[in-house]
């Protein structure tokens, strides 16, 4: 028997249309539009021409592209231990202060710049002669590391320069996290003993898993699409030692008109992106056999 | 009843949601005229910066052809390029936009995107606003499109305090010029400014030019390959020269025209442009000179000197166009650009606008004579994406100075790969 729409139902779908369409014009269709610009030769005027693969074959056979991987996978793995872990550490460090906020606070403020802007400022910090080069000269140190010339030096402290830009919210997370545990397991492995490290291994980590998920996933998808403190503080260079996939796709599109081959690195970026944060988060977020 | 409400509701719903993205595609582009030729022109700029020297010529304008400009200024010059590339594709194409010669001007005149100005550039030769020379980077199968904005010789700015200090004088020949590095070095200056990006490419544009204008002219056409013996040579020029220690530190972020002032180096090879960096940083022409680089062959007749020239381009489709025509023939007059100069500075194309800047009349004169021939700026000169590889690989020579092939393999792969496509 044919299900019959009730008025209600048909009201719905009239007021949800203008959002679907909306979604469709503006996220659907240029997905699907740079789908198809990756398997064409394109520079932003005229027709693409349609090539097949020749763009992922390009891409793949590219030794630079194997270094912006590379420095992506450095990013993703750097910016799990740096912002993530410290995030989590002053998380548990404050959460059962009195003025706990206080201290938090100023790990936070560093979160309402731009990306863009974090890495002009760092970048007069690290460039040859700025900030940090004045003050170990002070100590004596008169030859210091060239930290924005030579890889893979440059990603590492980019890579601080924007864990200390993340480190406030996931901080932030941690301590909602930690904040929404009930109190009745932490008194009473209180009262069984456990303290500090324990407490922490047996009782707070486990509790703290679906967010820790959360945290870590949303960390994974930010680092794998680092644009901006790059572009900001060393352009991917010296010659293309610091670029990342994202940047790499920018300077193809945009800088060398290359639509057809920006397109199939976003394509590719995408597809990582999606693979690692639902392959990860399914495999933390899915429900638990309790035997 | 139903029938007809739900229809009702989800054409409304369709319609606004319509309605919403007309209003994101439409808008009011402005200035639409349909052929006239006075009226306010839409400009649009990556030189976001000099909108108020462009804005500031709208007194003259108006008065001499009832033309002003509304300049829409953008500071990020790939976000421009994106923008005015995806414009000719609406209705709202711009009356007047400045863009680039060479290849990225060739990519629009083959797709029939920008109005030609043969007429234009007729008037402005038989006026005597501009050499016959000019025309060639505006010239496609013998027709000109858009007109110059500006040019811009890339010659050496030397702090004068520096060489009264170590009594260098200003160096006329190859030789001399490599004295002075030497006594400057010697006496703990640092000779040249370099940098780790972007402006990576003038001191080999410089290098190759000067010991063989043919073998630049190669390069440009793929005929040259950068990792021929020649250009190897040119850079263990290069390479010796850093070796010695003459440039300065690539990974400063320093403002070189502050480096310059406060002595950081003694000489950089840029633009004439850059005179407005320097009184922007307090330098005046007591404090700073300017000289035409010497050749490295000595034997050539004519010392090679980059140009850079920026168009002035109005766009086929564009409702303006004829506006946009109007203003282009008056820009190229002398009136307009000795009032151009006095805002803005540097060295004029029109040989008849007068030059606000004695420092600058003077070379420009100087390099307008016989003694000099003018060539391409790298960044002009060769295709894009060879320019990209380009000035990555001398931003990492820079860095990390050593055996240059490494560097040129990179750099002739993507210039395998570009003529490979062009044939």
């Amino acid at each position: 028997m044919a299900h019959q729409k009730t008025p209600y139902q048909w009201s719905a779908r009239g007021f949800i249309a203008p959002g679907v369409l909306l979604i469709a014009v503006l996220l659907y269709l240029p997905l699907l539009w740079t789908v198809y610009l990756s398997f064409t030769d394109y520079n932003g005027l005229g027709s693409p021409d349609w090539i097949g693969l020749d763009n992922y074959v390009e891409m793949f056979t590219d030794g630079d592209f194997l270094t912006s991987a590379l420095n992506t996978v450095l990013w993703v793995v750097g910016t799990l231990i740096i912002p993530v872990g410290i995030g989590l550490a002053v998380a548990l460090l404050t959460w059962n202060l009195g003025g706990g906020l206080w201290l938090r606070l100023p790990f936070l403020i560093p979160y309402a710049l731009s990306g863009i802007g974090v890495g002009v400022v760092w970048s007069f910090i690290l460039s040859s002669g700025g900030a940090l080069d004045q003050a170990l000269a002070v100590f004596g140190i008169l030859d210091p590391p060239r930290w924005l010339l030579d890889a893979p030096l440059n990603t590492v402290v980019m890579i601080i320069a924007a864990a200390w830009q993340g480190v406030g919210v996931n901080a932030l997370l941690f301590t909602i996290g930690l904040q929404a545990i009930p109190k009745e397991p932490l008194e009473a492995a209180r009262i069984d003993g456990a303290n500090g490290i324990r407490l922490f291994t047996s009782i707070l980590w486990p509790m703290l898993r679906p967010l820790t998920a959360v945290v870590v996933g949303l960390s994974i998808v930010a680092s794998l699409k680092t644009f901006d403190i790059v572009w900001g503080m060393t352009k991917g260079g010296p010659g293309t030692v610091s670029e990342t996939l994202a940047l790499t796709m920018y300077k193809e599109t945009f800088v060398n008109s290359d639509y057809g081959l920006g397109s199939a690195i976003a394509v590719f970026l995408t597809v990582i992106t999606l693979v690692a944060s639902v392959t990860y988060l399914r495999q933390q977020l899915s429900p638990k056999k309790e035997f | 009843m139903i029938s007809r409400r739900k229809i009702a509701i989800t054409v409304t719903g369709l319609v606004l949601a319509g309605a919403a993205l007309a209003g994101c595609s439409g808008g009011s582009g402005g200035g639409g005229d349909g052929g006239e030729t006075t009226g306010t022109l839409n400009f649009y700029t990556d030189k976001a910066a000099w909108k108020p020297d462009f804005e500031s010529l709208n007194e003259t304008s108006s008065a001499d052809v009832d033309i002003d400009l509304k300049t829409t200024g953008y500071s990020d010059a790939n976000q421009y390029d994106a923008f005015i590339k995806q414009s000719f594709r609406t209705s709202k194409s711009p009356g007047l936009f400045t863009w680039h010669t060479g290849q990225s001007l060739k990519e629009l005149v083959d797709e029939g995107l920008i109005a030609e100005t043969t007429d234009i550039w007729k008037k402005a030769i038989d006026e005597g606003w501009v050499s016959e020379d000019l025309a060639k980077g505006y010239t496609f199968d013998d027709k000109q499109y858009c007109v110059p904005m500006n040019i811009a010789y890339w010659i050496m700015f030397y702090n004068k305090a520096a060489f009264a200090d170590n009594d260098v004088e200003v160096p006329t020949t190859w030789d001399e010029l490599n004295t002075a590095a030497e006594t400057l070095k010697d006496a703990g200056v640092t000779p040249y400014y370099q940098t780790s990006t972007l402006f990576t490419f003038q001191w080999f544009q410089h290098l190759v030019a000067s010991t063989d204008p043919d073998l630049y002219e190669g390069l440009t056409t793929g005929d040259v390959k950068y990792t021929d013996p020649e250009i190897v040579d040119v850079m263990n020029l290069w390479l010796d020269e850093q070796k010695d220690g003459w440039f300065s530190d690539p990974g400063s972020t320093t403002d070189p025209a502050v480096a310059l002032k406060q002595g950081d180096f003694a000489m950089i090879n840029f633009g004439t442009f850059f005179a407005g960096n320097l009184a922007g940083a307090g330098m005046s022409t007591d404090d700073y000179g300017m000289f035409a680089i010497p050749a490295v062959n000595g034997d050539l007749e004519k010392t090679p000197v980059a140009v850079e020239s920026g168009p002035i381009c109005v766009a086929e489709s564009s409702s303006q166009k004829d506006l946009g025509l109007a203003y282009s023939e008056w820009w190229m007059s002398d009136g307009a650009q000795t009032a151009w100069n006095a805002a803005h500075g540097d060295v004029a194309f029109n040989p008849k606008a007068e030059v606000a800047d004695p420092a600058l009349a003077e070379l420009g004169s100087e390099i307008a004579g016989d003694d000099y021939q003018l060539y391409d700026r790298f960044f002009e000169a060769m295709p894009t994406e060879i320019v990209t590889t380009a000035i990555e690989q001398f931003g990492a020579f820079n860095a990390n100075p050593g055996d240059p092939m490494p560097f040129l393999e990179k750099i002739q792969a993507t210039a395998d790969k570009y003529w490979a496509e062009q044939e």
